[in-house]
């Protein structure tokens, strides 16, 4: 299947490699197909390029490369919706937003996107009880980490 | 909007599989049980909208080559 992009011109469609979300990106509800495509080779983000509509896509990242220790806990019939057993057995994104403004560059934390890459079903989830927030700067991120690493490296010199 | 009058412990039906219950009471404040398919999702009202927002701005995106440096440590 040939699907006309936005962004990336015309693309063939694997149907092998189509992904089926069981619960849609919320505001999102018909676009229920998606595929994961590579994003610029020197970042730690994807494309999730909808099959249903060539105009929408969404970036995602690698939540842990921010937040090293970022933990999924789903709630019961979430891990059966998705056909696994465990959260481990789930490839975890979250979703990216990228203003003009560079430190407005955010992910959102509270609701990421999980996948079963074996059996291509996906959903966003919404983490209840966690403190993760919706808004999650990158550039602050970023800061505080090179500032912890200027304080150890004060401390290393010291 | 239907408006209905509970006390606790007392429920409502919505069509045949979804219960909203009562549980408790208590400081201005109203502890709610609910029991639906895995079908159908729950959440409260201001996250939803909060995550829908940002999801919207999230589909906006053309290009991602400026984020790259952010996310190369």
């Amino acid at each position: 299947m040939r699907l006309e992009t936005s962004r990336f011109g015309p693309i063939e469609v694997d149907d092998g490699a189509v992904i089926t979300l069981t619960q849609p990106i919320l505001g999102f509800q018909e676009f229920r197909r998606f595929l994961l495509l590579p994003g610029p080779s020197d970042s730690a983000v994807k494309w999730f390029q909808s099959v249903d509509s060539g105009d929408l896509a969404f970036i995602l990242m690698d939540p842990r490369v921010v937040v090293p220790d970022y933990k999924v806990t789903l709630r019961r019939g979430e891990l059966a919706e998705l056909a696994v057993s465990r959260e481990d057995e789930l490839e975890v994104y979250t979703l990216v937003v990228v203003p003009h403004d560079q430190d407005q560059v955010r992910t959102n934390l509270r609701a990421p996107v999980l996948i079963n890459a074996k059996h291509r079903l996906a959903k966003q989830t919404i983490l209840e009880g966690s403190d993760y927030p919706i808004q999650f700067f990158l550039a602050q991120a970023q800061r505080g980490a090179s500032e912890s690493q200027e304080v150890s490296n004060a401390r290393t010199d010291a | 909007m239907l408006v209905l009058t509970r006390k606790e412990e007392e429920s409502i039906m919505i069509g045949d599989d979804v219960e909203v219950k009562v549980l408790d009471l208590k400081d201005n404040q109203v502890k709610i049980g609910i029991v639906a398919p895995r079908s159908v999702a729950v959440h409260r009202r201001e996250v939803y909208l909060a995550i829908q927002a940002e999801n919207t701005e999230a589909a906006s995106i053309e290009r991602v080559e400026d984020i790259s440096k952010l996310l190369s440590q």
